[in-house]
């Protein structure tokens, strides 16, 4: 698939996008690994693990959906792929990088790498909205001219071009949910990480984030999108890990995770 | 990546940071100016203090004895002796002149004297001592040289009010020292916690600047260009003060002080040094408060 076409046809068109990429994209494992893991734990003190002997290999350019249980250990285990979490056992490679050894100085420049949409946005409510979107490009030094112009096309592209000069709290659930994705899309990472993205919002709004998504996937990103929402899995079909008391109990299409999770 | 839009963004966030906690930065500026206007009083004081101790020591001169015995010829050669060494003026007092300056000290009783069947007063040399002579070692060694001297009896330079004065100079020089040191302490103790204070407003921008990929060092430039800018804002208040100070206490203090300080006055207190010396000490100020506060909120 050709990841310049797809741009071409722009975020409105994603869910057509989404549906042909499914059909033409060759299978994850012939493209190489981004994110592994081998045998990670991750305890807090006092608490039982969060996670247990997590094994796993997400390709590049993958959609895969994590689910399972509040408290099953998702968050933990996006946090471990971006760092805000050391692993307190195994091995963690990210684009072949293992970041369980990584030096703190170098921690950074891995995040630069990566875009993480937060469960709870993390928006600054005292800058606008096209400043929250360029902080990212702040911290990479773009000068101003550039980053206004890049800002301005990613959120045309998350169709907010409109609120650029909006405060978050202005904003629906939904628009602020597309400002935390233009946010960790501006400066194009190769790693996209969503947090229970459509958590708090209505079945349109949801299926508009999705689409986002999915559009980004399509454009050659690694996507990894946490939920417990059934029907997302069915709807769109991808790869789903399922998460049980920090441990992974299942590695299936999303329709067959639906169907299980809909048994029981 | 450029440094120029680097550094126009940290000069932006550092102006947004002091926009966002006007307050707080205030307290920083006031402190730091007390701190400094406090530090450049006492560097005031110890001008003053130099400046006395250098019209008291003026007075320090070294009397040399020569033996009864001992003829004008002999004297000559001490002086010239002594008067070898790099500043140092020697004077020969014939026994005749001591006799007249001794009437003239005594006065009314100075005719007591003309009863004396001769002039018991011996030769002398006096040694006038320039001011980088006058510590109490250098006079010291200039007394034994001139004890080893032929001919001479005894040496006389008020050893013991040289020492005090010494004494004096070097504890209030210490104290000082002391005493500015406990204030910058305390300054960079108070700047911190009230940055702390902008800081913690500020934790979710850091969480998120961290998560989005900056260094430390990324985080850390805005808040220390903030403390630098409240250190040199604080220098220049301070500066402010002190020129106040000097313009309408200064003559009342000379005033007061002309008996000790003689006709010339104290040094200026306002100096170009210690100008720079204030902003550079505000700005090394601010810039550790700042740093001691940041380093807490880096942790994510």
């Amino acid at each position: 698939m050709e990841p310049g076409i797809l741009a071409a046809l722009g975020a409105r068109a994603a869910p057509s996008a989404w549906l042909f990429a499914r059909c033409q994209t060759p299978p994850w494992h012939d493209r190489g690994p981004m994110i592994q893991m081998f045998h990670v734990y991750k305890a807090y003190p006092g608490d039982p693990p969060s996670l247990s002997d997590i094994n796993l290999t997400i390709a590049k350019g993958e959609f895969v959906f994590l689910t399972g249980p509040s408290g099953a250990g998702k968050t933990t285990l996006l946090k471990l792929i971006f760092c805000a979490e050391k692993a307190t056992r195994g091995q963690i490679l990210v684009g072949g990088r293992n970041i369980a050894r990584i030096r703190e100085s170098a921690v950074p420049y891995l995040r630069r790498n990566v875009g993480v949409v937060f469960q709870d946005f993390k928006l600054l409510p005292h800058r606008t909205v096209a400043d929250n979107v360029a902080f990212t490009l702040d911290v990479l030094g773009v000068p101003r001219a550039e980053c206004r112009e890049r800002v301005m096309k990613m959120l045309k592209q998350v169709g907010l071009q409109h609120k650029a000069s909006s405060l978050p709290l202005r904003l629906s659930g939904g628009e602020q949910q597309r400002v935390v994705i233009a946010r960790a899309l501006v400066n194009d990472p190769t790693i996209l990480l969503a947090d229970e993205p459509t958590g708090n919002l209505d079945p349109a709004l949801t299926l508009e984030i999705m689409d986002l998504l999915m559009d980004v996937n399509v454009r050659g990103a690694t996507v990894v999108v946490a939920t417990h929402d059934a029907t997302l899995l069915e709807r769109y079909g991808k790869r789903t890990l399922r998460l049980e008391a920090g441990r992974i109990v299942s590695d299936e299409d999303g329709i067959k995770a639906a169907r299980r999770m809909a048994a029981g | 990546m450029s440094v120029l839009a680097k550094g126009t963004y940290f000069w932006r966030s550092a102006a947004q940071g002091v926009r966002h906690a006007p307050f707080v930065h205030f307290i920083a500026v006031v402190t730091i100016a007390i701190a400094l206007f406090t530090a450049g009083l006492a560097r005031g004081a110890w001008g003053l203090l130099d400046s006395l101790i250098a019209s008291l020591g003026s007075q320090v001169e070294l009397t040399v004895y020569l033996d009864q015995a001992a003829a004008g010829w002999r004297a000559e050669e001490v002086a010239q002796a002594l008067g070898q060494r790099s500043g140092l003026s020697a004077h020969v007092v014939p026994p005749e002149e001591a006799m007249a300056r001794l009437k003239l000290q005594l006065g009314e009783l100075g005719s007591a004297l003309d009863g004396l069947p001769e002039n018991p007063l011996p030769r002398t040399v006096e040694l006038v001592i320039p001011p980088g002579l006058r510590t109490p070692s250098e006079l010291k060694a200039l007394a034994e040289q001139a004890r080893a001297l032929p001919g001479v009896a005894a040496v006389d330079y008020g050893e013991e009010a040289v020492q005090r004065l010494s004494s004096i100079a070097l504890a209030a020089r210490a104290g000082g020292l002391l005493a500015s040191l406990v204030v910058a302490i305390a300054t960079i103790v108070i700047v911190s916690a009230t940055l702390q204070l902008a800081i913690y407003s500020r934790r979710e921008e850091i969480e998120i600047q961290k998560l989005v990929g900056a260094t430390d060092r990324f985080v850390k430039a805005p808040f220390l260009i903030e403390g630098a800018l409240q250190g040199v804002l604080g220098a220049l208040c301070a500066v402010l003060g002190l020129w106040a100070f000097a313009v309408f206490a200064g003559p009342r203090l000379e005033s007061m002080f002309s008996f000790l300080l003689g006709p010339h006055g104290g040094p200026s207190l306002i100096t170009t040094g210690l100008v720079a010396e204030l902003f550079i000490g505000g700005a090394a100020l601010g810039l550790c408060g700042s740093f001691v506060a940041v380093g807490r909120f880096l942790r994510v």
